[in-house]
């Protein structure tokens, strides 16, 4: 499919955007775009996979902590958000979630939580990627 | 040895993606995610000399 082919207020950028987020690299196979599909949507799988196998830990809000130390609970929260489905997934069967001492302890336990982290974070720019090609911003 | 390969691999990711998402065309994409690798990769191992000396 076309980049440019979308006319001006369309939804379909949106909708391309939306695919991207929720599952890593679908709003470039939506658009057709396969390279792109699997570089960014690749990169997002591998790290965030990489990070669970790390023994990262995902962010969430559960209103457990005291005080202020639930709203340092929200930027992460935020960015582990952007890994979409895989979050989901995760949170579904408990992968990743709890805080465990004995994952904590690892050593790679603070890498695989930074690969977990810009997982999200990248997939949140290849989203924004996908809506621009959508939207006939870019080639 | 391991933090270097995990370094190496979050530059690699990140340059990849970087590199896509910024340029237009293939030639300049894959120029810039060097560019990217080569300076992530640069400034953590400037980093990790710096820290070096710091007492704990």
């Amino acid at each position: 499919m076309s980049q440019s082919e979308y006319p001006a207020g369309s939804i379909q950028p949106w909708i391309m955007g939306t695919a991207g987020l929720v599952f890593p690299g679908a709003g470039h196979l939506l658009l057709g775009n396969w390279v792109r599909a699997l570089v960014l949507g690749g990169a997002v799988w591998v790290c965030f996979i990489a990070g669970l196998a790390m023994g990262g830990h995902l962010f969430s809000i559960t209103g457990s902590e005291q005080g202020l130390a639930n709203l340092l609970q929200v930027p992460p929260t935020i960015a582990n958000l952007g890994s979409g489905l895989l979050y989901f997934v995760c949170w579904l069967l408990g992968v990743g979630l709890a805080d465990d001492p004995v994952h904590a302890a690892r050593a790679t336990y603070e890498y695989g939580n930074t690969f977990l982290l810009i997982a999200g974070l990248l997939n949140y720019l290849a989203m924004l990627d996908a809506f621009d090609i959508a939207a006939g911003r870019k080639p | 040895m391991r933090h270097f390969l995990v370094m190496t691999a979050f530059a690699f990711i990140a340059a990849a993606v970087f590199g896509t998402v910024a340029r237009d065309s293939t030639a300049d994409r894959f120029r810039y995610g060097l560019k990217i690798f080569g300076e992530f990769m640069l400034i953590g191992l400037a980093l990790s000399w710096l820290l070096y000396f710091l007492p704990i």
